[in-house]
């Protein structure tokens, strides 16, 4: 099946509620696939049409306000249409779940920019590598959001075409062993007992409180998470058979590596391709997959450090003036350490750029020779 | 080992589609496979270009098939065109929607080839020119895999009822009728022209759309305008002698003419590509 119908699939299995969506390519087919299914009855959850992304992001805000699971999907300009109300659905702390088909800001074809953009709603963010990465994330991210100790609406982003429009092999769990795992959302007010008013909705301070304490209760949110979803993934295999690394990032052939490279989606599955080939001429690299953006895993990345010479870092996004997202929390996360390893910075498949597997092996190379010690240029274009 | 396909076809004729049955039904012979459309801005007669790989293990890459081992062609005008072969594997198979026999395929190459009358069987087992399943069974014989029944098994998945019926019968035929594969009568890759598939305004050309033709009878057109009024295409022009006359460049081969004409002076006749 293809990203979009495994995407779908995930969202009937879940028994959601309410769904919303606005077609907008290359999302479009999600937006088909759940109408036929709310028409002929496979999804019991109300189909909401909208004018507009923004509208389909409040009509879920305000279904998950009232205690329904619900689903929203979207991509590249309709995901930057939508960006207001991502907020105060984040800041109210709903477990509003998202798909996000990844069409970056500058053309119609796959770049992380469309997700990336909203790094600072406070999203937590998890890409996937293929068809049945995009089907299980799903199942698990109604999981991690509606978790007590969560409480965050989560997006889940996958490459348009590359993913949403590729049939490939995924395996669809029975309605019954989803729905052992993932039992109905249990309604809570959006102000349970222990959860500070002053602290949820907008982040006003009230009361004489610290007015920031709105972004510190959400930003600490968010760290709070990173061991709930590492928690959910275990479990999730454990029941399932399937999981992604320790849900967070993942590592790919890195005994006895030297360096590796990381990368994030689908160019992870063309960086495995590279990484066997590499390996095949006997050159010592591995591959760390990130799966977890938002929250950032800067743990693993420590541990990373300590253990490989080079690291590079794939970033099918670039932020502005500033760099590729990956690349800065990387470095930002070993600044620390007293011995660090080399960074460096690759820009891969942004507007949909085709990335070869020899790309990757060249990339590969780079980084072991930053390994060894060689010259090389920081920042390079792919 | 893995096997690159590519799948060549025109809006409307269901490359995506045949790349997700093969995939599927490959899937179904216990390989493993990927199937992946490249959308332009569709629309119908424009090119379509799908790709599959089929493999003994989980397919990674998600780079298109740069060098293909198949070939699959749908359309009839395109299967005349030398770039269906470009970039091919050595020895690699091209399999044709042809309404002639693989010595008079004049594609060059050091490449193998096959041919199938696909809009023949899509005209007689679906009355539409659409030839996707119509020739996914020469495939099968061609090749030799994937299995005939798992063909059927994704088709069954992928339709219901009668549709389902006539494509099963369309694959079946197919896999009967497909000629031998022979090695390319032409060994050196020839020039390649290129194909009008639409355009606007001066430069419309829709002709290579059509399968069928009007074809209007004088005698008995009493000069209503009903068929210059329908033609969603203006290709119907309006003579001093009050007659219409059809601009061929313009005429996609809808038919709607056809059906609009109130006395039946129009008629629609099959056009068969030959291979000049
Ligand atoms: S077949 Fe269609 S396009 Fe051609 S003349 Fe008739 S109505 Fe016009
Ligand atoms: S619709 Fe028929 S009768 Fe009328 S003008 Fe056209 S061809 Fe002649």
């Amino acid at each position: 099946m293809t990203g979009n119908k495994a995407a779908a699939t995930a969202v009937k299995l879940a028994r959601v509620e309410v769904l919303s969506a606005f077609p907008v390519t290359p999302q479009t087919t999600i937006t088909q696939y759940l109408s036929e299914f709310a028409a002929n009855g496979e999804i019991k959850g109300e189909f909401v049409n909208a004018e507009g992304e923004l509208s389909t992001q409040v009509i879920v805000q305000a279904a998950s306000r009232a205690g329904a699971r619900t689903f929203v999907c979207t991509s590249g300009p309709g995901q930057l249409y939508m960006h207001h109300p991502m907020h105060s659905t984040s800041s109210s702390r709903l477990p509003v779940v998202m798909a996000t088909v990844h069409r970056g800001n500058k053309s119609m074809q796959p770049d992380h920019t469309d997700l990336m953009s909203q790094t600072w709603t406070g999203w937590i963010q998890l890409y996937c590598e293929n068809n049945q990465e995009i089907l299980d994330t799903h199942l698990m991210a109604y999981k991690i959001a509606e978790d007590k100790r969560v409480r965050l609406p989560v997006a889940i982003g996958y490459d348009g075409y590359v993913l949403s429009y590729t049939a490939e092999p995924v395996e669809v769990p029975s309605q019954k062993s989803v729905d052992d795992w993932l039992p109905p959302y249990e309604y809570q007010s959006i102000l349970p007992k222990d959860y500070d008013p002053a602290t949820g909705g907008r982040g006003f301070g009230g009361g004489g409180r610290d007015p920031q304490q709105g972004w510190i209760t959400h930003h600490e949110a968010l760290l709070n998470a990173l061991p709930v979803i590492k928690e959910i993934n275990e479990d999730f295999g454990k029941v399932f058979g399937r999981k992604y690394g320790n849900g967070l990032t993942e590592t790919y052939k890195t005994e006895g590596a030297e360096a590796v490279m990381v990368a994030m989606g689908s160019l992870a599955g063309t960086a495995r391709a590279a990484i066997d080939n590499l390996q095949a001429d006997g050159k010592p690299i591995g591959l760390i997959k990130l799966k977890c953006y938002q929250p950032f895993a800067v743990e693993d990345f420590k541990e990373y450090g300590k253990k490989f010479k080079a690291i590079g870092m794939i970033d099918r996004n670039v932020c502005l003036g500033h760099g590729g997202a990956g690349y800065r929390l990387i470095r930002n996360s070993l600044y620390d350490m007293d011995e660090r390893p080399k960074v460096l910075q690759f820009h891969a498949g942004l507007a949909g750029k085709e990335v070869r597997v020899g790309d990757f092996e060249r990339v590969g190379e780079k980084i072991l020779k930053a390994a060894k010690g060689d010259k090389v240029s920081q920042v390079e274009w792919v | 080992m893995v096997v690159g396909i590519r799948i060549h076809g025109r809006g409307g004729q269901g490359a995506v589609t045949a790349s997700r049955l093969l995939a599927t039904a490959a899937y179904y012979d216990g390989k493993f496979s990927q199937a992946i459309p490249m959308y332009g801005t569709e629309r119908r007669g424009a090119p379509v270009t799908a790709y599959v790989r089929v493999d003994d293990v989980r397919v990674r890459e998600r780079e298109l098939v740069h060098t293909p081992e198949i070939v699959m062609v749908l359309d009839p005008l395109l299967s005349t065109r030398q770039t269906m072969a470009d970039d091919m594997a050595e020895g690699g198979l091209l399999l044709l929607n042809a309404a002639y026999p693989p010595e008079e395929v004049k594609t060059g190459g050091n490449i193998r080839v096959a041919t199938v009358n696909a809009t023949n069987i899509a005209l007689e087992t679906l009355r539409r020119p659409i030839t996707n399943t119509a020739i996914l069974g020469a495939f099968a014989k061609a090749v030799g895999w994937p299995k005939l029944e798992s063909i059927e098994k994704a088709i069954r998945k992928q339709f219901s009822g009668r549709i389902a019926d006539m494509n099963v019968e369309a694959i079946k035929r197919s896999y009967d009728e497909c000629s031998e594969v022979i090695p390319a009568p032409v060994k050196i890759a020839g020039e390649s022209e290129a194909i009008a598939v639409g355009g606007y305004g001066v430069l419309k050309d829709v002709s290579s759309w059509r399968v069928f033709q009007p074809v209007i009878d004088m005698d008995k057109c009493t000069g209503c305008k009903n068929c210059w009024i329908y033609c969603p295409e203006t290709a119907i022009k309006w003579t001093d002698e009050n007659k219409p006359e059809i601009e061929w460049r313009k005429c996609k081969g809808c038919g709607i003419c056809v059906n609009e004409c109130p006395v039946g002076a129009i008629e629609f006749k099959r056009v068969e590509i030959k291979n000049e």
